[in-house]
Order: structure tokens, then sequence, then C-alpha cells
């Protein structure tokens, strides 16, 4: 098989880093993650266990993310992941079950901070409080008028969201997060998965 | 701002979604007369008043949906509910 290409971000600008700040930015993309379709109520279904609009832990550090009816998300690290993806292939079932390889194809950025969900509100028609959206749902819409995922996945008890969208939106997607964040006064973190 | 109530992702701006235009059974093109295949292609009822719509959540679940909305006022009625395949390109 061949080696996948060496990963390369979305963003390409560079930016001042802060190693910490009331409200952060984060660039993940280097993240691992996996795009499951299966069927709603299917084999892959049950043993994602991770209905549309909910997330969990799947041991390891990965993540499975019920990010629409039929569609999932796994993300973390990389071998975390693969064995997720490996436990569907003895599935029995006769279900259209696909499993891609996302990483290069989406960015991924993490806000954190208590003010994360007004910033979130500023760019998404969503409802970001607690009580609609609280620690683990996750949810698709569109963020600064680019469609994406979003799962929240707090820090301790710091509100934190995962934001996925197309790879070819990333930078724009970036700098419209640090625009919506000055205010709040948001800084940037170092890339990293 | 017009709020859709999508069965899969709950009410929504409706900046989300693609508007899919009133909701007509296709009529199968085996059998349909020109006259019939026309109508269905190109002449709109256009109400004032309760329509059955196709909608898209282009930006949530994905997923097709038609609902009733009152074109005079936008209230919304009859969603199909969650999983519901009712509807849709029909
Ligand atoms: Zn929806």
């Amino acid at each position: 098989m061949a080696e996948s290409p060496a990963f390369e971000s979305p963003v390409v600008r560079s930016y001042e880093f802060s190693s910490g700040g009331p409200l952060m930015l984060t660039d993940a993309s280097p993240t691992t993650k996996w795009l499951v379709r299966g069927e709603v109520g299917g084999a892959a279904a049950e043993r994602l266990d991770a209905p549309f609009g909910s997330s969990r832990d799947a041991g390891g550090g990965a993540l499975v993310l019920g990010s629409r009816p039929g569609e999932w998300i796994v993300l973390g690290p990389a071998d975390a992941v693969a064995s997720v993806v490996a436990g569907l292939d003895g599935l029995d079932s006769s279900e259209f079950l696909t499993a891609l390889d996302w990483t290069h194809g989406r960015a991924l950025f993490l806000v954190t901070g208590t003010d994360a969900p007004r910033m979130l509100e500023k760019v998404c028609s969503l409802d970001w409080s607690d009580a609609m959206t609280p620690d683990g749902a996750v949810a698709s819409a569109s963020v600064a008028k680019v469609t994406c995922d979003i799962a929240r996945h707090d820090d301790d008890g710091t509100p934190a969201y995962m934001i996925f969208c197309d790879r070819s939106f990333g930078q724009y997607l970036f700098d419209a997060l640090i625009d919506a964040g000055n205010e709040f006064g948001l800084s940037v973190g170092p890339a990293g998965p | 701002m017009l709020l859709v109530p999508c069965p899969n992702c709950g009410p929504r701006n409706s900046a989300d979604l693609r508007y899919g235009g009133e909701s007509h059974a296709r009529p199968d093109p085996a059998t349909a007369t020109p006259q019939q295949w026309r109508g269905y292609l190109y002449l709109r009822d256009n109400p004032a008043g309760w329509l059955r719509e196709n909608w898209y959540c282009r930006s949530g679940c994905r997923r097709w949906f038609a609902l009733e909305r009152n074109t005079a006022t936008n209230e919304f009625r009859n969603p199909p509910a969650p999983g519901d395949k009712r509807g849709g390109k029909a």
C-alpha cells in the first residue's frame, strides 16, 4: 500500500502564537479523522453507538461523533481510530457501509474558553447554550457561511468546540473565527493534533 | 428570519436550508402525456395559503423533506417524523 503523503494543514498563514488565554483557537487539522456512512438503525450504527447529535468516547482517546443520520466521524490518535474502524469490518450486515480516511480532506479547529459559545453565536445560528448544546453535543450548521460539523467536547469544565470543514475553506474559516473572537480576547495556539 | 422545522435538526434558520419548491408527485415518464409532463416540470399552483413544499437541509442533516407552509403567514405544519422517509423529492 502506498504511504499517505505528509499532512499539510490548510492554515498556511503565520500567526503570533500564545500558549494560553481566556479564549483559544487552535488548528488541529492533522488529527486522524474518518468518515463512516451506514444505515440509520443498522449494525454499524449499533456498533458505533453515537446517534445523530451525540458523541461517545470509544477508548484510547478516540471519539465517535454522530454527525448526521447514518453518518459518523471517528477521530483521535491514529491507532485508536484504526481499531474503531477495524471493528466495523466483521459486522454481520448487508447494509451499504463506507469508511473513508478524511484526515487530509477536512480542516479541524478547536475553540476553547468560557466565551466560546458567545463567539460561536456570532457566526452560527444555532443555540449554543448549555441547555440546547451540552457537553458531548454534535451538530452540523453553517459557520461564517461554511457548512461545518461542530462537536462540543469540554476541556475540564471549560466549553470547547471542534469545528470541521472542507480543507479548501480552512484558511478562510480560521481567519473568520479569529475575527469573531477578537472582541473576547481570542489568541491563537500552536497547531497540533 | 424563517425558522424551518427540520425533522432531524429541529428549527433551523432557512439560510441553512435550500428551498425545493412545491412538492408534486412525479408522473410515470412511461405513461405521462406531454401535457402532464409539462405541467409537472413547469406549472405551479402558487396559492396564497397552505402549500406542500420540499426543503433540503443543506448545512444540517443533508436530507430532503416535505412539509406545509402557509405562504401568506409563513407558518409551518405537518413536518415528517424523524427518520420518516415520507416527502422529499416525490
Ligand atoms: Zn436537518
